[in-house]
């Protein structure tokens, strides 16, 4: 008997958090740092009487990831009432456009095992309100044994869009980048922080096994990743799972799980879910969304990372590799791309920004927007390297002193004993020694004492001068010259 | 003369004129209540205890008293829906209908009893017991918003407001014998209306002349940005013409309606009211509603539910309204909670609404109903080519005894083929008086409806009928 | 009878709602009633027709992202009784 080989079929649900000030149907603040409970109010704490009002910049946030997944935008949309009891919902139900999305039909590429890029379909983007945040712990913080849950409504109400993939995932590799992929592009459309520390990406995964024998494993849902890492063990954790039942003949349930990231296990859900078919919600009416607003909001959309970065390689010359870590974030590739602007080359700018300013970047833990030497500072940096008025060792010794204090590029040359945009230390070294080297004759006329009036000294000394585009301190020159004969 | 008697727009003048302070009519008041709620149980909340506040002295109500159903939420006021789920819960905001009047200067006298959630049509499903109809103690005032509605014809306030989903302010406005207007669906602002079944619900003015509903329409009927159906194609003006006419005008009987039976005085009133109306230059006709007159009852009832259960999921003990403190689970919690404090009725129609949209009945029932509305407004739509009003009975009968209600539950629901359609179609309806039965001495009201937006039209009717059949006088509470 | 009595029992659940012998009994009648008055819609030809959802073709209003603060939160801690510092606190959920 031939052994039977598995293949994951894997969609993935993906919640983000809108990047907005206000709630999605009131008027409270989605300030995440606030104390708890302050930014209640009767429409997100579900009073009686309270009704939904819709935010714009919901909608327009909505429609900006959408696009940044490829998706079109649709004329009408609807919201529904979800219903499920828990105390993180304040009405009992949730507000979604679960049925009926603002935006549908696009794609994110991944690369699959073989390195090939493959398209994972993305159903759609709807608009949904979130739940309250729950602490499961005493108010003194202790966890064992605690007795109560603690509820914090300043969540209920936050706007987020759910993300629905296609099943066409077949690995937690896949999967990982199709997040990673979505990170990055929600964040370029300036739709969401996408910031997972602060929950506002979270994940829920359907995996099932299709098994060679032709037997279909039923969906599990698997509930509660919140990070990267979390996505994909708890990936790898169901599929070897299913397997395993698979292989000794058993039956996959259709079921919702949970994700333990402590434990590294998923476990079965404990609360039985409703699937309950959703009401309109009466309270709001269709969302229109016309033609003028869907070209305003495609003429904010900024170019996508993979269009940028290959840009970078075909227009710009710029390796596959550097240009994918430049555009991993849009603030980093918009310095580059102002650097070049501002008359840097792009491949030594590319350089630059790569190593350089990324790493004092992460050593300083800042980002980009408050980092010190702005783009054209280091384009004229890189532009001094280029013209020889600063050595490679130089440009680098003032760059981290720019990055450690507010100064001005003139300034810190001199501060640092370089000479006025002069040419001296290794670089004048550099040029007496290529002078030396051209003129052997004129080395040996000196060094054998036949150059009794200096002659054949000044001689070397204007060479030396000329090549340092008369950037050389004659003083300086006449001392490194001296020094260099003697050798 | 005593101040209660006098109607809102002549309560307002008097006080504007200074014949009388703001002071002594709501004394007057206070004291026409503390003489009839013994019998009447019109209130759930007093706020008559304290001298009168007006926000306004110089609005269009400057100082006159009035009552709300307490389904509208009031800021700091005791708010219940007449459900013991609600406990003492004091809204932390008012509902924009008791802002705009209270802004015009009317001052509360408190919060009137209804039919838990306003499910019902007697008045009598109310956790503070039945309200009496104070042409007769002795009968319901109907319902829901039947504390409105007795509160108004028993002259404790001038005008009051109250809620209709299904009929619950054009029924008891007959059953009591006041007026009572059903605005179009988005005329008035829902918001603090503590909902039942959000797309039928409507907030209305009940009142003992029409030029006093026009009044209260005028102030209710802004647009409030807070309730999201609440919208404007055109400012309605509800100014009283004493010159309007309804000559050539068109008003239809229903064709499927005549084959229903009418309590004698309804027929004897349909019948004067027609005499009324040709005397007065309108032209009768007939429409036909064949969808309307057989499928609207089942298609609201299963609307209202669908849409009332997932209104009353919030009710859960944790931030307001009654709950219990020594649940050992969340489960247990909601569920004691609610077993507790929901009543029977209520609770019927949540399960039936749950039933409803249950993901194996949900095509069938709860998605099929949602078609035949459509069906419902189309053929109004198609109605009102042929018609501009149509007039018709708001029941077929006039109220019946406290504790008589109908064993069956779902006949009761069939006395409401009247009135549940208008919500439907999201159209205005006024209740009029016609005049009190010979026999029983009982208010007999009828119904005129007209297309979306014709509020000011149906009032404009409705004044030439007050006119021609009188107003109603106020009741004496059973006190002689 | 389209539902037992086990069935109605079982949404009420759903719902939340513990229900006495006679509730019980009162709630299988109505249902039941109810859903055979419901039937009657299968008398209609209803393929064609539109949901109803709005009495005009509405457009839901959009509201500006402007931030302004419930002024009277304390109008709503002061409601319920199972507010600890600034925390609503419900039963321990167990679940994970």
């Amino acid at each position: 008997m031939s052994e039977l080989t598995f293949t994951p079929v894997i969609g993935i649900e993906i919640h983000i958090r809108l990047k907005t000030d206000t709630k999605i149907f009131c008027a409270c603040s989605t300030d995440t740092d606030a104390p708890a409970n302050t930014n209640i109010c009767p429409v997100c704490m579900g009073l009686p009487g309270s009704l939904p009002r819709l935010n714009h910049n919901v909608v327009e946030k909505g429609m900006l990831a959408g696009m940044a997944l490829h998706c079109t935008v649709q004329p009408r949309s609807l919201f529904f009432r979800k219903s499920y009891f828990y105390p993180d919902l304040p009405k009992g139900h949730q507000i979604s456009q679960c049925d009926l999305p603002v935006v549908a039909d696009g794609y994110i590429e991944v690369h699959d095992a073989e390195g090939k890029l493959k398209k994972i379909r993305v159903n759609h983007l709807h608009l949904e309100e979130d739940a309250a945040a729950m602490h499961h712990s005493a108010s003194d913080g202790r966890l064992e044994g605690a007795s109560t849950s603690y509820v914090d409504y300043n969540r209920a109400g936050m706007p987020l869009g759910e993300i629905v993939s296609e099943p066409d995932i077949s690995s937690s590799a896949e999967a990982v980048e199709y997040a990673m992929n979505l990170q990055r592009r929600v964040r370029y459309a300036g739709a969401s922080d996408a910031d997972l520390d602060k929950g506002m990406m979270r994940f829920d995964a359907n995996v099932s096994l299709k098994c060679s024998d032709g037997r279909w494993g039923r969906k599990v849902e698997v509930k509660n990743m919140n990070s990267f890492r979390a996505l994909e063990r708890a990936i790898e954790f169901e599929i070897k799972r299913q397997k395993k039942i698979l292989q000794s003949g058993g039956e996959v349930l259709q079921e919702t799980r949970h994700w333990n990231d402590a434990k590294g296990v998923t476990s079965a859900s404990r609360v039985k879910e409703f699937y309950r078919k959703f009401i309109v919600e009466p309270d709001l009416p269709p969302l229109i969304v016309n033609q003028e607003w869907i070209d305003r909001v495609t003429a904010m959309m900024p170019e996508m990372p993979d269009v940028r970065a290959n840009r970078y390689v075909h227009d710009m010359g710029l390796t596959q590799e550097a240009a994918d870590i430049l555009t991993d974030d849009k603030a980093t590739a918009d310095y580059f791309e102002a650097c070049v602007k501002a008359g840097a080359n792009p491949v030594r700018a590319a350089n630059w920004v790569r190593t350089e300013v990324l790493r004092v970047l992460n050593e300083t833990q800042k980002k980009i927007s408050e980092f010190r030497v702005k783009p054209e500072v280091l384009a004229e940096i890189v532009r001094r390297v280029d013209d020889r008025k600063l050595s490679t060792t130089q440009a680098k010794e003032v760059f981290d002193y720019m990055c450690a204090n507010d100064c001005v590029l003139d300034d810190v040359v001199k501060k640092l004993g370089i000479t006025e945009g002069g040419v001296a230390g290794n670089a004048l070294a550099e040029i007496i020694s290529n002078v030396i080297k051209a003129n052997p004759d004129v080395l040996a006329e000196i060094q054998s004492g036949k150059d009794t009036k200096g002659k054949k000294f000044k001689f070397l000394q204007g060479l030396v001068m000329k090549e340092s585009k008369g950037q050389a301190k004659p003083q300086e020159v006449v001392e490194a010259l001296t020094a260099a004969l003697k050798k | 003369m005593e101040l209660y008697k006098l109607d809102l727009y002549e309560a307002s003048k008097g006080i504007k004129d200074r014949k009388f302070s703001a002071q002594e009519l709501f004394e007057s008041c206070r004291e026409r209540i503390d003489s009839c709620e013994g019998k009447i149980n019109a209130f759930i909340t007093r706020t008559d205890n304290a001298e009168p506040i007006t926000e306004n002295p110089y609005g269009i109500f400057a100082g006159v008293p009035t009552v709300l159903k307490d389904n509208l939420c009031t800021n700091g006021i005791r708010t219940t829906a007449a459900s013991r789920i609600l406990g003492n819960w004091k809204p932390p905001y008012d509902a924009t209908a008791w802002k705009y009047l209270r802004e015009a200067g009317a001052v509360l006298m408190g919060k009137v009893n209804m039919d838990e959630f306003a499910m019902g049509n007697t008045c009598g499903n109310s956790a503070f017991g039945p309200t009496h109809n104070p042409n007769d103690i002795s009968r319901i005032p109907g319902g829901s918003s039947g504390g409105s509605a007795a509160a108004v014809s028993a002259g404790y306030v001038p005008f009051s407001l109250g809620s209709d989903t299904g009929g619950s302010i054009r029924q008891p406005a007959s059953y009591c014998g006041v007026y009572g207007m059903k605005p179009t669906y988005g005329m008035v602002s829902r918001y603090g209306l503590i909902s039942y079944g959000s797309s039928l619900d409507q907030i209305g003015p009940f009142a003992r002349t029409i030029r006093d509903i026009q009044l209260v329409m005028s102030v209710l009927a802004q647009y409030d940005p807070m309730d999201s159906s609440c919208f404007r194609e055109k400012n309605p003006d509800f100014t009283h013409h004493e010159d309007a006419s309804i000559k050539g005008k068109r008003i239809a009987l229903v064709k499927e309606f005549q084959n229903f039976t009418l309590d004698a005085p309804i027929a004897e009133a349909m019948k004067k009211t027609q005499k009324v109306l040709e005397e007065n230059g309108a032209i009768i006709t007939e429409v036909s509603l064949p969808v309307v007159s057989k499928y609207a009852v089942a298609c609201y009832y299963a609307l209202a539910m669908s849409e009332a259960h997932t209104n009353l999921e919030r009710y859960d003990g944790v931030r307001y309204g009654y709950t219990v403190n020594d649940a050992a689970g969340i489960k247990e919690m909601f569920e004691r909670v609610r077993s507790y404090g929901f009543g029977s009725e209520v609770k019927s129609r949540i399960i039936a609404g749950t039933c409803l949209t249950e993901p194996s009945r949900c095509d069938e029932y709860y998605v099929a109903a949602t078609k035949v509305r459509t069906l419902i407004a189309q053929e109004f739509i198609r109605a009102f080519g042929e018609c501009d009003f149509i007039l018709q009975p708001v029941t077929p009968s006039l109220p019946h005894k406290i504790g008589e209600e109908d064993e069956d539950a779902m006949k009761g629901y069939e006395t409401d083929l009247y009135t549940l359609p208008v919500n439907l179609a999201g159209l205005p309806g006024l209740s009029f008086f016609t005049g009190y039965d010979d026999s029983t001495k009982l208010p007999v009201g009828l119904q005129l409806i007209g297309p979306r937006w014709s509020d000011s039209e149906i009032l404009n009717a409705g004044m030439i009928l007050e006119r021609h059949l009188g107003s109603p006088k106020i009741a004496d509470g059973g006190v002689k | 009878m389209k539902l037992s009595r086990e069935e109605v029992n079982d949404i009420a659940l759903e719902s939340r709602l513990l229900l006495t012998e006679k509730e019980l009994d009162g709630a299988v009648k109505y249902i039941n009633n109810f859903l055979d008055i419901l039937d009657s819609f299968k008398e209609l030809d209803l393929t064609n027709v539109e949901p109803f959802s709005f009495a005009e073709a509405l457009e839901c209003p959009l509201r500006e992202d402007k931030v302004k603060a419930f002024t009277n939160t304390q109008g709503i801690f002061n409601e319920s009784e199972h507010v600890d510092g600034s925390y609503f606190k419900v039963p321990r959920i167990m679940e994970d």
